[in-house]
């Protein structure tokens, strides 16, 4: 029996602030010592007040117009109630009746699209390290802000998984919501699996994976529960509702021990955080702020680009910024340019960080157009470009100073044709091109490329000859 | 709606208390007195009302996003522990 999968997927975006979603302290606790991103607040004691982060908010705003999400208009904060270490308050703030966004979609690169059902913002909780007799606790992250991004179950391969995740990441680091580093899990990715044979009106029992980082993790992670699943119910057996965790190393999901009893989290209306009413000129007014998005970049480039030049460049948004920046008539010399050189070399993620301005780049297309460089020559000016002992001094100086500059000049072109066609070494070559061997006008080109010290325009050079030899 | 032994066990499980007989026969008492105060509001009708959510009747309580100096110090939030070791909480091992 042939079994199709279903897959959703729900993902916690850490918020691009610079505080925490309730308080006043520094968000960013990488490489922070443990509990020094901590408030009172945070730390839940007796007569805290929470305030809501507004920036929190308008961030929210971006993040659902990237997805094409309805923006409600009014929403509020509930108390889920659980009790464990990792969260001092006993319940964790979340949107749980009410979330900032409403349904909408995220289109994949192959024009598929997954439905959003819904994003709220929440807190997120603390960190717990185990140890053999007993954990120990760090609130450093405790109410980070977090989106936590709900799909349909509208995904049927462990590739599309992958691809709508990846489309996520670029859609929050593009509108700015989110830094998207996923080494220090600004993204996390839970992923419902269930099966049902072809044609079933019903969707069969599911798995929850819970916790994956990455995108890779995320495809391995469905395609090894498909095909869990599917061994499980060709011999008969039934799959059981659970939490799964993922291993990396074994590329294995392995049940978790599933709590007793049924979840019982007793939501609440939250009355310390009063409810966010957005009037429609402020979602428009904040939703101008949403910078060109993937979808953009695919329309401009669509035409001109390789489709997978473009997906690949779209992995780094410095790049299509800057792309966005210069000129029309360059972008395709300088996506090529990016793609083949920069993203080849291993310096790659430093190049990134300080991309030339988008005039030296501008000039270099002009320069490359008006042929003054070779396609070498521009490929050698472009690395110019990124050192730091060059860089500053604009593209036509760095190109003089290379001495890669190609005459183009027909009339002094000529005098140098004339000075190599004066050499008796040439004359054999020359009566041969006569006598019709085609092929030696390679060697004559090259000995004028030589006189010129490499400068000459190999094209205008192969016309004059033949039009002299003619 | 009544609160009967099993409802209190259960909420106190959730909550991490540890309860005698005697105290859950006792807090029984009250939640159920609580609850049937609470109750008589049964007897109006409120089909189409808006709940209420929020009694002060703000919204759009927002603040800046600005981090600013906290008055608590680390030491004094984690004086405020009952164990503690590498400047973090200790706690009973969970998993």
């Amino acid at each position: 029996m042939k079994y199709i999968p279903t897959i959703g997927i729900e993902c916690h975006v850490q918020l691009a602030t610079k505080t925490k979603l309730f308080s006043e302290v520094d968000n960013d606790a990488r490489g922070k010592e443990p509990n020094s991103c901590v408030s009172p607040v945070d730390y839940a004691l007796p007569g805290m007040l929470p305030r809501l982060n507004g920036e929190a908010v308008r961030l929210a705003i971006l993040a659902g117009r990237a997805m094409n999400c309805k923006i409600n208009l009014e929403s509020r904060f509930d108390r889920k109630h659980y009790f464990y270490p990792d969260s001092p308050k006993g319940y964790q703030i979340t949107q749980f009746y009410h979330p900032i966004i409403g349904a909408g979609y995220v289109e994949l690169p192959s024009g598929k699209r997954v439905a959003i059902e819904h994003a709220h913002l929440e807190g997120d909780a603390g960190k717990l390290t185990h140890f053999d007799t007993y954990s120990l606790v760090d609130l450093n992250r405790v109410d980070t802000p977090l989106i936590e991004i709900v799909s349909m179950p509208d995904i049927h391969s462990a590739k599309d998984a992958h691809d709508y995740c990846k489309e996520l990441w670029r859609l929050m680091v593009y509108a700015g919501v989110s830094y998207g580093d996923l080494y220090n899990g600004n993204m996390r990715f839970d992923v419902n699996v269930s099966i049902a044979p072809e044609g079933a009106t019903e969707l069969g029992t599911r798995t929850e994976v819970k916790n994956l980082n990455s995108f890779r993790s995320v495809e391995r992670a469905a395609e090894y529960e498909i095909a869990r699943q599917t061994k499980l119910l060709e011999s008969g057996e039934k799959i059981i509702q659970e939490t799964r965790g993922w291993s990396d190393a074994t590329g294995k999901t392995t049940g978790q021990r599933s709590k007793e009893e049924a979840k019982d989290y007793r939501y609440m209306p939250e009355p310390d955080i009063p409810p966010i009413r957005l009037s429609s000129e402020f979602v428009e007014d904040e939703s101008t702020k949403l910078p060109l998005m993937p979808a953009d970049y695919r329309k401009k480039f669509g035409g001109k680009l390789a489709g997978d030049t473009l997906e690949v460049l779209l992995d780094y948004p410095e790049l299509m910024r800057k792309l966005g920046e210069v000129a029309d008539e360059g972008a395709v010399l300088l996506s090529n340019l990016f793609a083949s050189v920069l993203l080849a070399e291993e310096k790659s993620a430093e190049y990134l960080n300080d991309l030339p301005s988008a005039e030296d780049l501008n000039e270099l297309c002009k320069m490359n157009l008006d042929k003054e460089l070779s396609s070498t020559a521009t490929k050698d000016v472009f690395l110019h470009l990124f050192d730091p002992q060059m860089r500053g001094r604009g593209t036509r100086t760095i190109a003089k100073e290379l001495g890669i500059i190609q005459e183009n000049d027909m009339g002094a072109l000529e005098v140098i044709v004339d000075i190599v066609l004066a050499k008796p070494e040439t004359a054999k070559a020359q009566a041969d091109f006569k006598a019709g061997e085609e092929k030696v006008i390679g060697f004559l080109v090259g000995q004028v490329m030589k006189e010129s010290h490499g400068k000459a325009n190999p094209s205008a050079v192969q016309e004059i000859l033949r039009k002299k030899l003619s | 709606m009544e609160v009967n032994c099993d409802t209190i066990k259960h909420l106190a499980k959730l909550s991490n208390f540890s309860l005698s007989d005697a105290e859950i026969k006792s807090l029984g008492g009250d939640l159920n007195s609580i609850i049937g105060y609470i109750s008589q509001l049964d007897e109006l009708d409120v089909e189409n009302i808006e709940p209420t959510y929020q009694v002060f009747e703000m919204e759009n309580v927002w603040r800046a996003d600005e981090i600013l100096p906290q008055d608590a110090t680390r030491e004094q939030l984690l004086a405020l522990t009952k164990e503690e070791k590498d400047n973090q909480i200790k706690v009973p091992k969970v998993l």
